[in-house]
């Protein structure tokens, strides 16, 4: 290896080790907090002196105040998170074939608009929703968090899908066209299976955004029964002296599954989101 | 199997007009090549016919059959597209048969349809791959087999040779040529190699800013370019031309006297003398000129000389003597002598 080489390798390892820690650490600290007793977990130590796995259990068994409700909310995380992965999907790709491939009139101007949206923090928004939710006769239902959140992560999505429709040979279409395919034949069997790197992206994307969503969540949602396990994460803090160690455990337990997600579909969440950025 | 017939064909994008009205019959069978420079209208043309263009003036009909207003999979046409338009998440035989699965066809029938494809083209052992694992040429056998699958009354070609190498092309250019002489499908091909046009047309059409310049068999544009553009067009290396002025028997040009047969001008008309390379020899007597460059290409060698200010090329049967600085007379041959008028460009 040249000096050259060398030096610019220990440059790169300058920038990742801090950016490493800067991540590991807090997640250390969930970890720490999650096997330590409720006496030991703010010892300060490095790792407990009795690491113990009784706080998941205690968990897994619903035994806490605070989590009487823990298997009914991360089933309620899901279901949002689900819900509003597939429903932004199919708006997104149905949006993204219809502006991309087949060139519908006013298709700029929902682009436009889908960019000016952003230009709002959802937190502005949080007001208007919870007053059209209630107008609709929604708030507290497991639905209104779900079409908020599609409500979020359309634009972007739509944005997304029809940068990576663009990137799709033209030709495809007209050859598909002149072999007799109809628009939706042509969405079905050439589009859909071409899309589909894009298509996992773009539902990790929003099943992620919902998972983790809070202040929309807390705010139409306020029942016990209803609330995904984020906002029911939050009540842990609303006592005094909160079981730190339970919540770790908990927050660690919500943690996996997107983690989980991600792995799954790191390949097309690169490949996705960042399609046809270079020449292949 | 079918003939085609364009009547005053216009095209505008906006305000652009790319096709002036065009008129062309095509006979049922034939391989007509329509060729020309870039943007001179051709691929408009093509996609008109297969329905992928709007029309806005005139009418193209399919076997006596108006089709200005169908939709491309209802004017039965095939198309092969220069960058062969391979599905890529299916395989050879499924991009083959996907015509047919549309139309809802026996799966037994799609099968017997593409392996008989396969077969006039060799792709057997390929059926089961991917486009992305062939090499281009396999990839255009493909897009052929696609069409070919289909039956259809005429086949569309958009520069399907443009991708591949110099090689490639000649052997694909035999291969689409044969395709024809044994399924006799009436075929529009599109191309901006004259090469192509000359070697593989029944007709050739050639195209300049919208217009059809000169509509023939190969041989007959090459003898009798009806005007300068055909002439400079068609042919490889080019046409000699150059402007001099008409006197009874001869033009004067680049400071020489070249020879003419015939009277074909008024004394004192200025026009465009042509002469092909092959057509010019070398002579005791004649033009006089500088020879500049020797490039021997083995059969025949190419000679590139200079009289006056221009640069003239001449091609001569097998090796050449000459080297450059050598000075050598230039003899054109009488009878392959072109005259253009120097205004309009018309032939005289």
């Amino acid at each position: 290896m040249t000096s050259r080489k060398l030096l610019s390798e220990a440059k790169l390892w300058l920038v990742a080790i801090p950016v490493l820690l800067w991540t590991l650490i807090p997640i250390y600290h969930i970890f720490l907090f999650s096997i330590s007793t409720k006496d030991s977990a703010f010892s300060g130590r490095l790792w407990p002196k009795e690491p113990t796995l009784r706080n998941f259990g205690t968990v897994f068994r619903q035994e806490h105040f605070y989590l009487h409700h823990f298997w009914n909310q991360i089933w309620n995380s899901l279901w949002i998170a689900v819900a509003a992965g597939v429903i932004t999907l199919a708006v997104a790709t149905c949006a993204a074939f219809a502006i991309s491939r087949l060139r519908v009139k006013g298709g700029r101007t929902v682009m436009n608009a889908a960019l000016f949206t952003y230009f709002i923090p959802a937190a502005f928004l949080a007001v208007p929703m919870y007053k059209a939710m209630g107008t609709y006769g929604l708030l507290n239902s497991r639905w209104s968090l779900v079409l908020a959140m599609v409500t979020i992560a359309s634009p972007y999505a739509i944005w997304v899908l029809k940068q990576a429709s663009d990137k799709l040979p033209w030709e495809l279409d007209e050859a598909a066209r002149i072999d007799g395919a109809t628009p939706l034949q042509l969405f079905r069997l050439v589009y859909l299976p071409l899309m589909l790197p894009s298509l996992v992206a773009i539902f990790t994307y929003a099943l992620l955004l919902t998972w983790n969503e809070y202040l929309y969540a807390f705010l139409l949602l306020s029942h016990e029964n209803t609330i995904p396990l984020a906002v029911g994460l939050g009540h842990f803090l609303s006592s005094d002296d909160s079981p730190w160690e339970i919540l770790m455990a908990t927050a660690l337990i919500y943690g996996l599954p997107p983690a989980a997600i991600y792995y799954a579909f790191r390949r097309y969440m690169v490949g996705g989101l960042t399609a046809g950025a270079v020449k292949s | 199997m079918a003939s085609v017939s364009f009547s005053s064909i216009k095209k505008s994008f906006g305000s652009t007009k790319v096709l002036h009205g065009i008129s062309l019959d095509i006979a049922d069978g034939e391989f007509m090549v329509l060729v020309g420079p870039s943007g001179c209208g051709k691929s408009t043309l093509l996609r008109m016919l297969a329905g992928l263009e709007d029309i806005t003036g005139g009418e193209i009909a399919i076997d006596g059959r108006v089709v200005n207003d169908l939709d491309s999979k209802d004017r039965d046409i095939a198309m092969v597209f220069q960058s062969y338009a391979l599905y890529p998440h299916l395989t050879v035989g499924e991009n083959m048969g996907f015509s047919l699965r549309l139309r809802s066809e026996r799966k037994d029938l799609i099968q017997s349809r593409v392996d008989n494809a396969a077969k006039i083209l060799n792709l057997q052992a390929l059926l089961q791959r991917y486009p992305r694992e062939l090499s281009g040429g396999q990839r255009q056998r493909v897009a052929m087999g696609r069409a070919i699958v289909r039956d259809p009354k005429v086949f569309l070609f958009d520069e399907p040779l443009s991708n591949l190498d110099a090689k490639l092309r000649v052997a694909m250019r035999a291969e689409i040529k044969a395709l024809h002489q044994r399924l006799k499908t009436t075929t529009v091909y599109v191309t901006h190699d004259q090469v192509e046009a000359m070697t593989m047309a029944d007709r050739i059409a050639v195209m300049n800013d919208g217009r059809i310049e000169q509509l023939g068999e190969p041989l007959e544009l090459y003898d009798r370019p009806a005007n300068l553009f055909v002439a400079q067009f068609i042919g490889s290396p080019a046409m000699n031309v150059f402007e001099g002025l008409y006197r009874n028997n001869f033009i004067e040009a680049l400071g020489a006297a070249w020879p003419v047969s015939g009277a074909r001008a008024a004394a004192g008309q200025r026009v465009q003398y042509g002469i092909r390379p092959e057509h010019i020899d070398l002579a005791a007597t004649g033009v006089a000129a500088e020879v500049v460059v020797v490039e021997p290409m083995g059969a025949e060698t190419e000679l590139l000389v200079k009289v006056g200010d221009r640069t003239l090329t001449l091609t001569t049967h097998g090796r050449s003597s000459l080297g450059p600085g050598e000075r050598t007379f230039l003899a054109p041959r009488l009878e392959h002598v072109h005259l253009f008028d120097a205004a309009t460009g018309a032939r005289l």
